[in-house]
């Protein structure tokens, strides 16, 4: 389509447009996201054979010391006189050795079946008590197992780099260069290597804190570790697949698959609907407050982000009870005469929970809109606004041709993240409605459930951690799709942005 | 707020597992005579409101015990959630802890309940009334000490306003809270007091099946009649929609303080017993639940009736002290000053029997009530939330009360609680 063609659309005409090449673009974004994926894998799995071929080569160039120190760590090092790098390399191959000889074996050993010995109970004749006579602990076995498989890695790229380092070393003294000392190359650390001695504690800490219990909840899904297979009193092992294909089994009664399907769609609209609703509604009101001709602008700005000051789950506790059928909103509408009756806000159908849902969200949100958005309207040009009276345009029109294009095109990450926020917000549903109103025909979840409530009601209420944990990956899936989706969707608003 | 602590919960479990990576549970061989280990260190956990009498209590244990230099800390935990909370560590957990007797199967399951100890059980079984010894023993093991006799519900109402008489059948405890213009407050969309709909028209649980002992179980009920039931009470609910709420039992003592009162009646947890009857000094009605109407025969509604229990941790450094002083707090003793100073019910025969307890009105309808209820034993944790939607599907404004959506309705529960 010729700009010109563009130029001539209305802006439902425009935006469909844009959807439709958006969503024409979709597939071969997809396309292209795998084929990175694919690449990365290709460049890992032939790094790896690089590593391989250079690991024999250096075997096969190397001195006897370089040699020696394929079996004793550091033996290179210190041969050619860097004494304190070759003890390190050896110390901490005697710290794995030992590692994986008193402690780690074990664990790994029982790795693939997650344990066989279960533990019992056994009557001690001398004291008339009942002891316990240790089993298998499944959940350790795993947590343990992740654990030295992690170390493991750890220490194999070691024993490269450690290969590599007296190959090098062996290369600098043939060349008739002084092997580099200790002392200097912790001073590299502090100079043109600074990054690796900035990066190394946070590295540190996120595999031990972030990642490895990420492997460790990952592979909960693919075992059946379940109320009726708790640790440690019962063995849980691995299951493959089958978590999943409970997730989305269409039984009798409340099936899980239909739960699923209904939470998530429940759960987009939720997200699209408290994104959208906050930031037009904040936006708006920042618009108001900084309109020119209003008075007092600082008290009303306060006025509207002082329920910032009530932290987010008192007002949502407060919420819940002001909406009970007894509650002070209720007295308040039957005392004004304006219904007979209280409203059950929170528990009557689904629609009115949701409607009522979304609202609250707005109150919580609104304010943190017009935080953010007050001062990038102060930054929008005043001679665009000007230009556009004079051409004759009205209120609307300069919010939908000026307002609203500049805002996007400045918060759209704000908006992006937002919109995750918001399918992962679990504050808001378990607090105002713990997942209510109730249903017979959802497992485990309420109409106004979203799939991270639902996941949390599974881990708590029913021990079922093997579909939490399958129900978190698929939510991390969700998640994924709709923000390339959206990102997508806002490439296009950025396109109309270079016409406008 | 709830996740977060859920996550640092789970971060905690992750570091404590890291650290305590000791491997074996002790296996100490002990003396013939079950006497506490020497310096034995014990963690209790108790509700908050009995925090003061247990520390009183563990305070008299370590007097019996002078030469053992036992210490005992004393943690406010909640019985509803001792068995999640033991779960999610086990080996920090307490050593004594008290719990509701639903919890019992998911313990024993996870494998960290110790059994009473033989020594000590047959005093246990023959003080203690039967039916709280058949809530503490699965596969003819004897796993923990009743503790209370009453964890259950009863009619409380407010005897200006609603007479002895009126209270008698739900009809005329809803007509009486109508003459008087206030609230009758039952909790209905929760399944601990929902399932009393569904019980009271003959449906039953029998314990657990299936492959993993994790199916419930429920008696040959007739349909029809649970439905008739169930159709009496959701009419009853419509009809007085304007004074029947269902909302938190907490409720009522909050609207029976109120100035003037908001509420006339309701049906409460014996545990906020002290509470109401302070309120209403003179007044304070208490009774069996009533009766009701269903198609011209007066029922008796059957409530759930469960227990307390204390439980000793089979990760316990001290399983000889932990079981010499579960024994102890739930001794007669213990059960009568508890009965005294918090009104718990006790599942001691001689302290029931006792006028202190027989004196208490609270008390004595709920004791009175356990024989219209069934024992809230062997439940599976899908029995909740499904019974909890029945209940909350009998009063709701917009929701249809005929036979046949309440067949379905029924038929969907039990699917739902059976999970298969």
């Amino acid at each position: 389509m010729k700009y010109i063609d563009y130029m001539q659309l209305n802006p439902f005409q425009r935006f469909w447009y844009n959807f439709s090449n958006a969503m024409k673009a979709f597939p071969g974004k997809l396309k292209a996201f795998f084929v990175a994926i694919g690449t990365f894998f290709v460049k890992f799995f032939k790094g790896i054979g690089k590593a391989v071929a250079g690991y024999v080569s250096r075997f096969i160039k190397g001195d006897w010391a370089t040699k020696v120190s394929y079996i004793i760590m550091g033996a290179g090092n210190m041969a050619k006189g860097q004494v304190i790098k070759g003890l390190l390399f050896f110390v901490i191959e005697i710290a794995y050795i030992a590692y994986i000889v008193f402690f780690g074996w074990g664990y790994l050993e029982k790795f693939p079946t997650l344990g066989t010995v279960e533990q019992g109970l056994g009557l001690n004749p001398a004291t008339g008590g009942y002891e316990l006579m240790a089993g298998d602990n499944s959940m350790l076995i795993l947590l343990y197992g992740v654990l030295t498989i992690v170390l493991t890695a750890i220490f194999l790229a070691i024993y490269f780099a450690s290969t590599k380092s007296a190959y090098q070393v062996q290369q600098q003294v043939a060349a008739g260069e002084k092997p580099i000392s200790f002392k200097n190359e912790v001073k590299e650390l502090l100079d043109h290597k600074f990054h690796i001695t900035l990066l190394a504690f946070p590295t540190l800490t996120i595999s031990a804190f972030t990642i490895l219990p990420l492997i460790f909840m990952i592979l909960i899904a693919f075992t059946n570790y379940n109320k009726a297979h708790l640790a440690p009193g019962k063995l849980f092992t691995w299951v493959g697949f089958d978590t999943f294909s409970e997730i989305f089994a269409m039984t009798e009664g409340a099936s899980k698959g239909a739960t699923f399907i209904e939470l998530t769609k429940w759960t987009i609209i939720w997200a699209i609907f408290a994104t959208v609703l906050n930031y037009l509604f904040g936006m708006i009101l920042a618009l108001m407050i900084n309109k020119k001709g209003i008075k007092l602008k600082a008290l009303w700005r306060t006025l509207f982000v002082i329920t910032v000051a009530v932290p987010q789950f008192v007002t949502l506790l407060l919420m819940n009870q002001m909406l009970q059928e007894d509650g002070a909103i209720n007295v308040l509408l039957m005392s004004l005469g304006i219904i007979d009756k209280g409203i059950l806000f929170l528990n009557s159908t689904a629609l009115v929970a949701r409607i009522t849902v979304i609202v609250i969200n707005c109150w919580i949100g609104i304010p943190y809109t017009i935080l953010i958005t007050s001062g990038i309207l102060m930054n929008i040009p005043a001679d665009l606004y000007e230009s556009a009276t004079i051409d004759g345009a009205g209120p609307v029109r300069s919010f939908f041709s000026i307002t609203l294009p500049y805002m996007l095109f400045v918060t759209t990450p704000y908006l992006i993240t937002n919109f995750i926020s918001n399918v992962n917000n679990f504050n808001v549903i378990y607090l105002l409605t713990n997942g209510g109103p109730t249903t017979e025909n959802l497992y485990q979840a309420g109409y106004t459930d979203l799939l991270v409530t639902w996941l949390f009601k599974l881990t708590m209420n029913s021990q079922d951690y093997n579909l939490a944990a399958a129900v978190g990956i698929l939510v991390f899936i969700v998640c994924a799709t709709l923000s390339l989706v959206t990102f997508n969707l806002t490439k296009s608003a950025k396109n109309e942005e270079e016409f406008s | 707020m709830k996740r977060i602590l859920a996550m640092i919960i789970a971060v905690v479990m992750m570091a404590t597992l890291f650290v305590g990576c000791n491997g074996e549970a002790g296996n100490k061989g002990g003396a013939t005579a079950l006497e506490p280990e020497a310096g034995a260190t014990l963690k209790v956990w108790a509700p908050d409101a009995a925090l003061d009498v247990f520390k009183t209590q563990c305070d008299a244990f370590i007097a019996q015990y002078p030469d053992a230099g036992i210490t005992i800390e004393v943690v406010a935990q909640g019985e509803g959630d001792a068995a999640t909370n033991l779960l999610n560590d086990p080996e920090a957990a307490a050593d004594v802890f008290s719990f509701a007797c639903d919890q019992l199967n998911r313990l024993n399951d996870a494998g960290v309940i110790m059994p009473v100890n033989t020594n000590l059980a047959a005093d246990v079984t023959e003080r203690n009334s039967e039916a709280s010894i058949a809530a503490a023993t699965l596969n003819d093991i004897l796993l923990a000490y009743p503790e209370t006799g009453d964890n259950g519900y009863y009619l409380v109402y407010d005897k200006s306003l609603v007479s002895d008489e009126d209270a008698q059948t739900l009809e005329g405890v809803f007509e009486a809270c109508r003459k008087a213009g206030k609230k009758f407050i039952v909790d209905a969309g929760n399944g601990f007091y929902s399932c009393m709909f569904p019980f009271t028209g003959g449906l039953t649980i029998e314990g657990l099946e299936g492959e993993d002992n994790d199916i419930q179980k429920f008696n040959e009920y007739d349909e029809a009649e649970v439905v008739a039931t169930l159709e009496a009470f959701a009419k009853l609910f419509h009809e007085y929609s304007d004074i029947f709420f269902a909302t938190d039992p907490a409720k009522i003592s909050a609207g029976l303080a109120e100035d003037p009162s908001t509420v006339a009646a309701g049906i409460d947890g014996s545990w906020n017993a002290a509470t109401v009857s302070s309120i209403l000094g003179e007044n304070y009605g208490a009774a069996k639940l009533p009766t009701i109407n269903v198609n011209g025969t007066d029922k008796q509604i059957i409530s759930m009736h469960g227990y307390k229990l204390i439980g000793v941790n089979a990760m316990s450094k001290f399983p000889n002290a932990a079981q010499l002083l579960a024994d102890y707090l739930s001794g007669e003793a213990c059960q009568l000053e508890r009965a005294e100073k918090i009104s718990w019910g006790p599942s001691n025969t001689a302290a029931a029997a006792n006028e202190v307890v027989t004196s208490n009105p609270a008390i004595s309808a709920i004791l009175e009530q356990s024989a219209n209820s069934v024992a809230q034993v062997n439940i599976a944790s899908t029995f909740w939330d499904p019974m909890g939607n029945l209940g909350n599907n009998l009063f709701k404004e917009d929701a249809k009360y005929d036979t046949e959506t309440l067949t379905a309705l029924l038929d969907k529960t039990i699917k739902n609680i059976r999970d298969e």
